[in-house]
């Protein structure tokens, strides 16, 4: 029997990193039986090798399950989100296919920054809420004051909050339950014209792309020919399921659904995230409006080490673009690390991830540049450049506005910590827009800060100046005019591009001589002088220089030291793998991180 | 190449204290494992299933001089059941200058010691001091004096870059060394290594390593005022007189193979390196319980063995005559690192004469920045 819109719910699991969202998932599925006990992993929609070793979650998972309630049979379908700020699009996205959002917030912690900007996205996309106080088994809970934080921050009635334990099982009836009776059912109509979104695609060695969806109207049926609206092409459907969470077959999919498509398209590309699903010919629907493209917010420079393994670089990222949409790469030279890739992610964890990925599923070496955001320069000529890589920065004559992209940042906090958090912002040119308590102890503050003051280390430095309490969350403002220059640095009086940085024309002196310093730890010594300096345009700014190696002979040589030894060189070779020679000075791939060194020990 | 071992090399892992810098493979005052090291090594000689005929022993330790003279005589006979050195073999043992006295080297004459390698490290109080040995400058002078009248060859050693040193300190070590005549002289420079208690207290800032410039000059002054005095400097760290290289060493730099027992002690059989364990409780308590006492094990295919023939003869001064490596080791130097030794040319570290090739003072001085592209 076909499930009627009536009896179907979605749903989001949405919260700050870490409040419990796949543990709260598991126990879900435990309950309505949709995995037996025996079979159930901790966190086990977290089924990506680096989502386990991580112990967060990266990608979004949807699974189906059946759910009794007075007597009528449900099928609630669930999305569960990551919670890390990088990966906010999953969750937009993710909301899109649903009516309502499972907010959780952490009986301890509390309402947080990611929770605050969650909230705040189901709101806009006109979601019902069921809030959740989750680990409420810890015994230093402070439900109370959290139940505060969610009234003043969201404007939760604290009487509709759910306690609950997704640890302990406690509550998961309650919030089952109001799953079914707060949160609307789909409005489709399963005899209308197929209408469905693709809210997600990934790549199976044998089936091809995998289109997920959400049915808004009609059915879809194995054997169907349907269209992609946007891409304009038509296929047949070879296989439809649902997921329990694994994939299953099923014969097909209606109206408030949410399930997937196998399609045979061997091309992931093809699949466009966004899109709509429909039947070929005059009768098929219109596009829906779909999302906003994923927004790359640090790009940087990959170059294999050796210069010959330039192409198999290139399927390496082809092949990990085809499961990881929002990664995007081309193809770009420098003079000193020959040719490579300039590749743009959604935040440094994003990074951290592909390159962690790049390593293990190839076997190459990589030298990485350091990350850098996105500037716009307008020229003389009213041209506007996108500029990702410092490289490209025109002649300064040329430059009639250098623009930087700026975010607004939420900082969630204990009070006491107001203070430090301030200087942290105006420290780094923050514009500071306004204070708002949630309780009386706890303050979201807000701040318009660059991009590129935020991302490298503001959320490190957050956690020491809060001892861990502070949260943070951005978005992008847009790009606003700065008085920005690019700063050259030259190792043995050559410029190595792919050590240019752009930064405020205050910081570049000190930025300058930090880079230089640091550079000097990185590289090591040479049998001959090497200089560093630092540069802006033709004026040096910065210098150090890295004296001759004197002496550096092993001694004793008998017997077993050899075997020891060779171990050391070993060691050293595997180094020098990595590293780039300019000129004749062979630079690690370290040093090419030591430019987001800010010479300052700011707090 | 292969062939049985002509050489052997015996650990003697006992000191009366362990200096600061040394970390090398020994126990100090646990005279206690002595018996229990000797009956130990007594099992593990009889690895080998017939007697060993060999042109070099080896002493080293350690301390080997600190087993005394009577326990070096039932060590030596000991050997004898299986060890048969040839006529005029070259026989060392390495001495502490405390341990030399008459009666200890009427022993080792007995034994049939032919040389003495002197832990003597500086000839200098305050050096000597700082490096934590237990001996005076006299010591030394005497024990060279007794092991010379002994008609034993003698090899003295030197420290540089001793903490505080400076050159003229080195330079005033080394004319007390040429003073005393002896047939070689091994040169090391300190190294820092972990673990020990040097290395401990120059993190906390309490022992400082001298700069590398001194160091360069510290041996720079060794390499000039030995080779005036009359030694070759055919390796690194040794120097002799004509006539008097150590023999044993020169099995290791030529890839012989070689026969090795004690804890730490590794052998080589033309292609694999085995290395006993480290832990000289850990290799008495395997061996005397029949198991296997090695510790790490390093098998080398025949371009290994090759590229490793070519850093161990790089390091000689002679360097290597480019035929012969290539007879012995079926690779010819090119073949192995053609772009490096280009390079090395090229900045004056290497040069390539008539089928040899060999670093020059400035290569050698800096050679360990050269093997990560040879090996
Ligand atoms: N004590 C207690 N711990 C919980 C509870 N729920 C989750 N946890 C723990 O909180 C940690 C994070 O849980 P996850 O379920 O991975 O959190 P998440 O929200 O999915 O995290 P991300 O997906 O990375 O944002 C884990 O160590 C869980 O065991 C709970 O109810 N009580
Ligand atoms: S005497 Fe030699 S082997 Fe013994 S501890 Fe001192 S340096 Fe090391
Ligand atoms: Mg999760």
């Amino acid at each position: 029997m076909p499930f009627d819109c009536k009896h179907i719910r979605n749903f989001s699991i949405v919260a700050h990193i870490d409040h419990g969202k796949s543990t709260l998932a598991d126990r879900l599925l435990e309950h309505t039986g949709t995995v037996e006990k025996r079979q159930l992993k901790e966190q086990m929609l977290d089924d990506m090798e680096l989502e386990r070793q991580r112990g967060i979650t990266i990608k979004a998972r949807a699974v189906r399950m059946e759910y009794r309630h007075k007597g009528e049979l449900y099928e609630l379908n669930l999305i569960d989100t990551p919670g890390h700020v990088d990966f906010q699009y999953e969750v937009s996205r993710s909301l899109a296919c649903c009516e309502g959002a499972v907010l959780l917030v952490d009986a301890f912690q509390g309402v947080e920054a990611q929770t605050v900007a969650n909230a705040y996205s189901a709101i806009a996309q006109d979601l019902t809420i069921v809030p959740v106080i989750n680990k409420v088994d810890l015994t230093y809970a402070r439900v109370d004051e959290v139940l505060e934080e969610m009234e003043q921050s969201l404007a939760i009635d604290p009487e509709e909050v759910i306690r609950a334990s997704a640890k302990s099982g406690i509550g998961i009836e309650e919030v089952l339950e109001a799953i079914v009776e707060r949160v609307p059912p789909p409005v489709g109509d399963p005899d209308k014209v197929l209408r469905a979104m693709v809210f997600d695609s990934l790549y199976d060695a044998y089936r091809g792309a995998i289109t997920y969806i959400r049915i808004l109207d009609g059915t879809v049926r194995k054997g169907q020919k349907i269209r992609f609206a946007r891409q304009g092409t038509t296929h047949e459907v070879t296989e439809l399921g649902q997921f329990v969470p694994q994939r299953r077959a099923c014969e097909e999919l209606r109206a408030g659904q949410v399930g997937y498509l196998v399609c045979n398209i061997k091309d992931v590309k093809q699949v466009h995230i966004g899109d709509t699903v429909t039947v070929p010919g005059d009768e098929a629907a219109e596009a829906l409006p779909g999302y906003k493209p994923p927004q790359r917010m640090v790009y940087c420079g990959l170059y294999p080490s050796e210069g010959e393994n330039f192409e198999e670089l290139r399927d390496s990222l082809e092949k990990l673009a085809i499961n990881d949409p929002s990664f995007e790469y081309s193809p770009e030279s420098s003079d000193a690390l020959g040719f490579g890739f300039r590749c743009g992610f959604l935040g440094l964890l994003h990074m951290e991830i592909i390159q962690q990925r790049l390593e293990k599923e190839s076997d190459l070496d990589l030298v990485q540049t350091a990350p850098n955001v996105t500037y716009q320069v307008l020229t003389s000529s009213g041209e506007t450049l996108e500029i990702t890589n410092p490289q490209d920065v025109p002649d300064s004559g040329q430059i009639e506005e250098f623009r930087q992209p700026i975010v607004r940042t939420n900082f969630i906090t204990p009070a006491e910590y107001i203070g430090p958090i301030m200087q942290l912002c105006t420290d780094r040119r923050g514009v500071y827009l306004k204070t708002e308590y949630l309780s009386p102890t706890r303050a979201m503050l807000c701040f318009d800060l660059p991009l590129a003051e935020v991302i490298y280390d503001l959320h490190d430095k957050l956690k020491s100046v809060t001892k861990g309490y502070g949260t943070m969350d951005y978005e992008l403002q847009g790009y606003f005019p700065a008085d920005l220059v690019r700063l050259d640095i030259l190792v043995g009086g050559k410029k190595v591009d792919a050590l240019s940085i752009i930064c405020d024309r205050r910081d570049a002196d000190r930025r300058g001589r930090a880079i230089v310093k640091k550079l000097r730890g990185e590289i090591d010594r040479h049998m001959f002088e090497v200089a560093l300096q630092a540069a802006i345009g033709t004026r040096i700014i910065a210098r150090e220089t890295i004296s001759a190696l004197r002496k550096n002979v092993t001694a004793k040589c008998y017997g077993g030291d050899i075997s020891r030894k060779k171990k050391l060189w070993a060691k050293q070779k595997e180094g020098k793998k990595r590293m780039k020679s300019i000129g004749s000075v062979d630079i690690p791939q370290k040093a090419f991180m030591a430019v987001l060194d800010t010479g300052q020990e700011r707090t | 190449m292969s062939g049985l071992p002509r050489s052997v090399y015996l650990h003697v892992p006992f000191c009366r204290h362990r200096c600061g810098y040394c970390d090398f493979t020994l126990v100090a005052g646990r005279d206690d494992l002595i018996d229990q090291y000797l009956e130990a090594l007594e099992r593990e000689l009889r690895r080998l299933t017939q007697p060993l005929e060999i042109d070099t022993l080896y002493l080293g330790g350690g301390t080997p001089s600190h087993l005394g003279g009577e326990r070096l005589e039932r060590l030596f006979a000991m050997l004898r059941q299986t060890l048969h050195p040839v006529e005029h073999a070259e026989i060392t043992l390495e001495a502490n200058p405390l341990d030399v006295n008459e009666p200890f080297v009427a022993a080792a004459r007995r034994c049939g010691v032919t040389r003495v390698s002197l832990g003597s490290q500086s000839l200098d109080v305050a050096t000597l001091r700082v490096l934590d040995r237990d001996h005076m400058p006299d010591d030394v002078r005497r024990a060279s004096g007794m092991l010379a009248e002994a008609g034993m060859s003698r090899s003295l050693d030197l420290m540089t870059a001793a903490p505080g040193q400076t050159v003229t300190d080195v330079e005033r070590d080394l004319e007390a060394i040429v003073s005393l005549e002896p047939e070689h002289v091994s040169v090391y420079c300190l190294t820092w290594e972990q673990g020990t208690a040097f290395e401990t207290q120059r993190r906390k800032g309490l022992l400082e390593p001298v700069t590398d410039l001194a160091e360069r000059a510290m041996f720079e002054a060794a390499i000039d005022r030995l080779g005036d005095a009359g030694f070759e400097h055919y390796e690194v760290s040794n120097f002799a007189r004509p006539g008097h290289r150590c023999r044993h060493n020169e099995a290791y730099w030529d890839l012989r193979p070689w026969e090795a027992f004690g804890p730490g002690a590794a052998r080589f059989d033309g292609r694999t390196r085995v290395t006993n364990h480290r832990s000289t409780t850990t290799w008495i308590k395997r061996v005397l319980g029949g198991h296997d006492p090695t510790g790490d094990r390093d098998a080398m295919s025949a371009e290994e063995a090759a590229r490793e023939r070519l850093v161990v003869g790089l390091r000689r001064r002679a360097g290597i005559t480019v035929a012969d490596f290539e007879t012995v080791s079926g690779f010819t130097p090119r073949q192995l690192a053609a772009k490096s030794i280009d390079r090395w040319i090229a900045d004056g570290l290497a040069v390539e004469e008539e089928g040899r090739l060999w670093l020059t003072r400035d290569g050698l001085l800096v050679s360990d920045s050269l093997w990560a592209d040879v090996l």
